[in-house]
C-alpha cells in the first residue's frame, strides 16, 4: 500500500502542533512567536491529493487547477500534490530527474499572495525544509547549494523549481513549487549515478517515508508562514523600498549552506553553458549571490546556478 | 503609429545634439557626498560580465551605512547639483546628468523606442524567449513571429524561480530583441519592441535613411 495515502490535512495539523511547535518552542525564541508563524502558513497542506503514480507533478497541478476553474469551484491555497513515482519527471532546463517509488516527489501550489520583496524570497524555503528535516533524521552533513539544491556528501539529494503559472479562468497567478527528494531510490541511471544520491544510502538505513514528508511538510509550512508573518511584520513597521536587517530566512540559509566562502563555476545554465569561476564572499540581503572574480571586482548574481570547484 | 514619419526632423534633432541626457538620481534617501565634478569624464561599467564597475559619482550615507554609486553609462557630467554635497536628499532625487555620445546603432534604437511598443521588463531579472516562441523564432526569424496581447512570450527566471511573463500591449510582431539570455535585464528596461506588421516597412526605411545619412555625414564631415 502507499504509505502517503495515509497522510491528510488533519494528520498534518496534528504533527505540527505536537511535535514541530514543541520543537521551535524549546528554541530560543520569542514566546508564542511559532503558534502564529504556524498559524500563518496553515494553508500549507490544508488539501492533499495523493497518487500512486503521474506523469509531472506540476502538470497535475496546472490541470488541477484548470479543472477547478472550468467546474465553478475554488483552488485551495496551499494544495499539496503527491506521488510515489513520476515517470515524466525532470529538472530545470529539462535536465533528467529519476523519480521512481521510494521518494517524495510533488508539488505545492502557492497562491501569489506575497509581496514583490519578499517573493523573491520563496525559493528558499524548500532547501532549508529539506536541510532541517534531513538534520533531524540525522544526516548531520546536509546542506544548500545556492539557490536550493540539498547535499548530501557532495552529491543531490534534493532539488526544488519553482514555476510561475496564471489560471485559465480566472486570470489568478500562482507558484507551483516542485519538489523531488531521494529517499529510499537507491538505484540512479548511469547519467546520475555520480551526482545524485539517497538518504537511505547515506544512512545506511531504510527511511521511513511516511514520517520524513511529515518533518519535511511541516518545516514547509512553517518557513512559508514565516515568510508571510515577516511581511506583516514589515507592513507595521511601515514597509519600504527595503528590508532593513537580515530576514530571517536569509539567516537560517546561511546557517544551512556551505556555498559561501567556496570557489564555483556560475551559469545560467551552469551544465550546458558555464560562465565564469569566482569566489563566493557574501549572499546579499534579497539572497543574491556574491561573487568575487580574479582581478578583484565583484558581481552580484540574482539568477543562475552553481556547482563548487 | 503614424504612417507618415518627419525623417528630416527626427534626423536634424539627431544632427543639433548627437547625445542622450542621461539623469542620476538618489537610489535612496541619504546624505549625499559627490565623487566628480561638472566636466568629468566618466566610463560605463564593463569586463565580460559587466562586472568591472563604472567611475564612481557619488557616495550615499543611510544610518551610517555608506553606499558608492557608478556609471552605467559613458560620457561627461554636464550638469552637478552642487547644491545637496553633504545634504540629506530624498530618493530620486536629482544629482547630476551625464552627457552620452550617442552611436549610429543607439540612434536607430532611439528612434526605433519612439516608432515601435515597446515591453519592458516587469523586475531585475533574467529573461529567455518562452519554448513556444523561441522555436517559432528559430524557424522564422523574430520579425515572423506575432504576438497579441494576453499571450506567454517571456520566461521570468529569478532566484531559481521562473515565471511567464505576458504580453499587454499592441497586437504585432517582434521587432526588435532588447535582451540577451542569462544577462540581468533592469526594472523597466525594454524586453522587446513590437510593430504591426503592415508596419515593418516603414521601420525598415527608417533604419535605412538613418544609415545612409550617418555614413553620408561621416564621408563629408
Amino acid at each position: 500500500m502507499n504509505e502517503l495515502t495515509l497522510l491528510t490535512p488533519s494528520v498534518l495539523d496534528d504533527y505540527v502542533t505536537s511535535v514541530e511547535n514543541r520543537r521551535w518552542q524549546q528554541i530560543n525564541e520569542p514566546a508564542g512567536e511559532s503558534d502564529t508563524i504556524f498559524r500563518t502558513g496553515a494553508y500549507v497542506g490544508s488539501v492533499i491529493h495523493v497518487f500512486s503514480s503521474l506523469d509531472r507533478a506540476m502538470d497535475k497541478a496546472r490541470d488541477h487547477i484548470a479543472f477547478q476553474e472550468k467546474n465553478g469551484k475554488p483552488v485551495a491555497n496551499g494544495s499539496l500534490i503527491l506521488a510515489s513515482s513520476l515517470s515524466l519527471s525532470k529538472g530545470r532546463f529539462d535536465r533528467s530527474w529519476h523519480a521512481p517509488p521510494g521518494g517524495l516527489w510533488g508539488c505545492l501550489i502557492l497562491a501569489d499572495t506575497f509581496l514583490p520583496l519578499f517573493r523573491n524570497l520563496l525559493p528558499l524555503i524548500p532547501g532549508i525544509a529539506c536541510c532541517e528535516a534531513l538534520h533531524q533524521e540525522g544526516a548531520s552533513n546536509a546542506s544548500i547549494r545556492w539557490v536550493n539544491d540539498v547535499l548530501l556528501q557532495g552529491k543531490k539529494q534534493a532539488g526544488f523549481l519553482i514555476e510561475g503559472f496564471r489560471s485559465p479562468v480566472h486570470g489568478e497567478n500562482f507558484h507551483l513549487l516542485g519538489f523531488g527528494l531521494n529517499l529510499n531510490n537507491n538505484l540512479f541511471p548511469p547519467e546520475l549515478m555520480e551526482t545524485a544520491v539517497s538518504l537511505a544510502q547515506v544512512l545506511n538505513r531504510p527511511i521511513d517515508i511516511y514520517l520524513f514528508t511529515l518533518s519535511f511538510l511541516a518545516k514547509l509550512r512553517y518557513y512559508t508562514g514565516l515568510l508571510l508573518y515577516e511581511e506583516e511584520q514589515w507592513l507595521v513597521r511601515g514597509g519600504g523600498d527595503d528590508y532593513k536587517g537580515e530576514h530571517p530566512l536569509i539567516k537560517r540559509w546561511k546557517e544551512l549552506s556551505d556555498t559561501l566562502g567556496k570557489r564555483v563555476r556560475f551559469g545560467y545554465d551552469v551544465v550546458r553553458n558555464p560562465q565564469y569561476e569566482a569566489l563566493v564572499t557574501a549572499i546579499a540581503s534579497d539572497g543574491a549571490l556574491v561573487l568575487k572574480h580574479d582581478d578583484g571586482s565583484t558581481s552580484v548574481e540574482h539568477s543562475g546556478e552553481i556547482r563548487y570547484c | 503609429m503614424s504612417d507618415e514619419i518627419d525623417f528630416d526632423e527626427i534626423l536634424g534633432k539627431y544632427h543639433s545634439d548627437p547625445y542622450e541626457y542621461v539623469d542620476v538620481r538618489a537610489v535612496h534617501t541619504g546624505k549625499v557626498h559627490f565623487l566628480v565634478e561638472e566636466g568629468s569624464q566618466v566610463d560605463a561599467v564593463s569586463g565580460e560580465w559587466k562586472h568591472i564597475p563604472g567611475t564612481p559619482l557619488f557616495e550615499i550615507t543611510r544610518e551610517r551605512n555608506p553606499k558608492k554609486i557608478t556609471a552605467t553609462t559613458n560620457g561627461v557630467v554636464s550638469s552637478l547639483c552642487s547644491e545637496h554635497e553633504g545634504q540629506f536628499v530624498e530618493a530620486g532625487e536629482k544629482l547630476m546628468t551625464i552627457r552620452h555620445p550617442l552611436k549610429k546603432k543607439e540612434i536607430i534604437e532611439g528612434i526605433l523606442k519612439e516608432v515601435l511598443y515597446i515591453f519592458p521588463a516587469p523586475e531585475r531579472a533574467k529573461y529567455f524567449f518562452s519554448l513556444d516562441v523561441q522555436s517559432r523564432i528559430e524557424k522564422k526569424g523574430a520579425r515572423e513571429v506575432s504576438v497579441k496581447s494576453g499571450d506567454e512570450i517571456i520566461i521570468m527566471s529569478l532566484m531559481k524561480r521562473d515565471t511567464p511573463v505576458y504580453y499587454n500591449g499592441e497586437n504585432g510582431v517582434i521587432h526588435s530583441v532588447y535582451f540577451k539570455p542569462g544577462v540581468s535585464v533592469d526594472q523597466g528596461a525594454p524586453l522587446i519592441g513590437v510593430c504591426p506588421a503592415d508596419k515593418l516597412p516603414l521601420i525598415q526605411k527608417v533604419i535605412t535613411r538613418v544609415k545612409a545619412d550617418w555614413d553620408k555625414k561621416n564621408s563629408t564631415g
